[in-house]
């Protein structure tokens, strides 16, 4: 047939074409250098763009989602989050101050699920230093959400942690879709907005609290203020894996908790000498959050160490198996 | 039709379906293909057991929805309803769904954590020992901990540990967000 054997020829041309551009089109710029740009992009556009939209998050076999609107004025970042599934509830912040309307989820309180932080400024100038434990490289183009993005992978260099794809947009670069990848390649956590507007500006409406229920306020503390916590009182950590830093925490819980982050991923240690409930000990996981957790015995007083991160089972398991008491005497804080 | 479905329907064929796989065949959009799957199977399985029942197409899965909705243990077996059609011809996909229906009943009580443990995601593993090798990376020598078997104060305690990594995670991570949702994802009840 004349017509088949025209779009044949006609595909063996645009292959021809093809073949003969991509390496043009790649040699411009070394992938990693690139990647590395718009990895500096990433940080900066979560404030800086004004954007509205749904996205769904997985992990496991957990999949919620949130409808978000992000504006960006005079300096000042305000946000609104309304979860789509459950009961609902939204979280609408302002600047440093952050209003939470969240019914009683399950078996979590109302005032645990405020979050006692700032968002993306602390460690937006820090990703670019992740190239150390991660190998960037630019994938290529996609659409998310009906926009082009650029596909970024960070590729872990070592066992330690999780590789890291991410989907940012080519005009703003948004983050607009994220995978956390184990070791296989397997999806373990994934984050993607399936409605998205980007845009210049949003009326103040959509910043309004709309759901009615028991708000909790709280101001967050500005970035100068995030302190390093160092918590450590009575206990140390005999090995971490490369590139993990003792990270700001926000001291919210009553445990001895330190967090580290290598700058994409970060874990939490928990030492707490173990009260009348009896816990499991072993590994469990949710998507890419691993919980370790492991009693340690020091003179007559047992303890529960509990190592919580996006970090491998085996990672989470050598971190809390180096952990050594000190000081059995410096936890004075009972656990309810 | 899903491959997962295909097994849910295979497993009911051994009555080896649990209550969830039921519910889900039931609730299926597209009845029609899961009944038509259902027979084609069981003249298969007639045939590979020279049985000489051919297989009508009869809905049952109203009996067995009753019956899942049914209060705990008290199933009632449904009793095969005198109908106009000629009694031999269903029996064997009724039968087949009452066991399933009674099976369900069953899991409910004691069984039900063993049918569970099949499932990869809530894999327990029997040995609950410490893991006290210090320095090993392999996998297989960790216990896991199902968040299923966990009762509701210790679900409290680790889902407290999980929140506080979540806020670290938000300021530490910084990813906007994701941040919130892995926090939103925690104040859900992982089941």
């Amino acid at each position: 047939m004349t017509g088949g054997g025209l779009s044949v020829w006609l595909k063996a041309a645009l292959l021809g074409v093809w073949v003969m551009t991509a390496p043009l089109a790649v040699a411009e710029t070394p992938p990693s250098e690139d990647a590395r740009g718009w990895l500096a992009r990433l940080g900066p556009a979560l404030n800086m763009t004004t954007y509205r939209g749904v996205f769904v998050y997985a992990r496991g076999d957990q999949v919620s989602s949130m409808r978000v609107a992000h504006r960006y004025r005079d300096g000042i970042v305000e946000e609104r989050l309304v979860q789509q599934d459950g009961e609902g509830g939204e979280i609408v912040r302002k600047g440093t101050r952050v209003v939470c309307v969240l019914p009683r989820h399950g078996r979590i309180q109302l005032e645990q699920v405020m979050p006692a932080g700032p968002f993306a400024e602390t460690f937006a100038h820090q990703l670019v230093a992740t190239s150390e434990w991660y190998q960037p490289e630019l994938l290529g183009e996609d659409r998310v959400a009906g926009y082009s993005v650029k596909v970024i992978a960070l590729q872990a260099r070592d066992g330690d942690r999780y590789s890291h794809r991410f989907w940012l947009e080519q005009q703003t670069g948004l983050l607009v879709k994220s995978h956390v990848r184990g070791e296989d390649g397997r999806v373990l956590e994934s984050f993607q907005f399936t409605d998205l507007e980007i845009t210049d500006a949003l009326p103040d409406s959509e910043f309004e609290v709309q759901t009615t229920g028991e708000a909790v306020s709280r101001t967050l503390p500005s970035t100068s203020e995030a302190v390093v916590v160092n918590r450590m009182n009575g206990w140390t950590l005999g090995w971490q894996p490369a590139g993990f830093m003792p990270a700001a925490a926000p001291g919210s819980g009553k445990g001895q908790a330190v967090a580290f982050s290598d700058g994409l991923a970060a874990f939490s240690v928990f030492v707490e000498p173990v009260g009348a409930l009896e816990m499991p000990t072993g590994v469990s996981r949710i998507g890419a959050t691993t919980a370790y957790m492991r009693k340690l015995k020091a003179g007559d007083r047992t303890f529960l160490v509990t190592v919580v991160g996006e970090i491998p089972p085996e990672t989470a398991m050598r971190v809390a198996n180096s952990v050594d008491i000190e000081d059995a005497m410096a936890f004075r804080t009972k656990t309810p | 039709m899903d491959d997962r479905l295909k097994e849910t329907l295979s497993a009911m064929l051994d009555d080896q379906a649990d209550e969830l796989s039921v519910r889900r065949v039931l609730s299926h959009t597209e009845q029609q293909q899961v009944r038509s799957q259902w027979q084609r199977w069981h003249q298969l399985r007639e045939l590979l057991h020279e049985g000489q029942g051919r297989v009508e197409p009869i809905d049952v899965s109203h009996r067995v929805r009753q019956s899942l909705a049914g209060t705990g243990l008290t199933v009632d077996l449904p009793q095969p309803e005198p109908e106009p059609r000629e009694p031999t011809n269903w029996h064997w996909p009724a039968v087949a769904m009452v066991m399933a229906g009674l099976l369900v009943g069953f899991g409910m009580g004691t069984g039900w954590d063993i049918q569970q443990a099949e499932s990869p995601v809530l894999a327990r593993e029997a040995r609950l020992g410490p893991a006290e090798t210090a320095g090993a990376t392999s996998a297989e020598v960790m216990p896991e901990i199902a968040l299923q078997g966990l009762d509701e104060q210790q679900w409290e305690h680790l889902s407290r540990y999980l929140l506080e990594h979540a806020q670290h995670n938000s300021v530490a991570a910084g990813r906007g967000a994701v941040g919130y949702a892995r926090l939103a994802s925690v104040s859900t009840p992982a089941y």
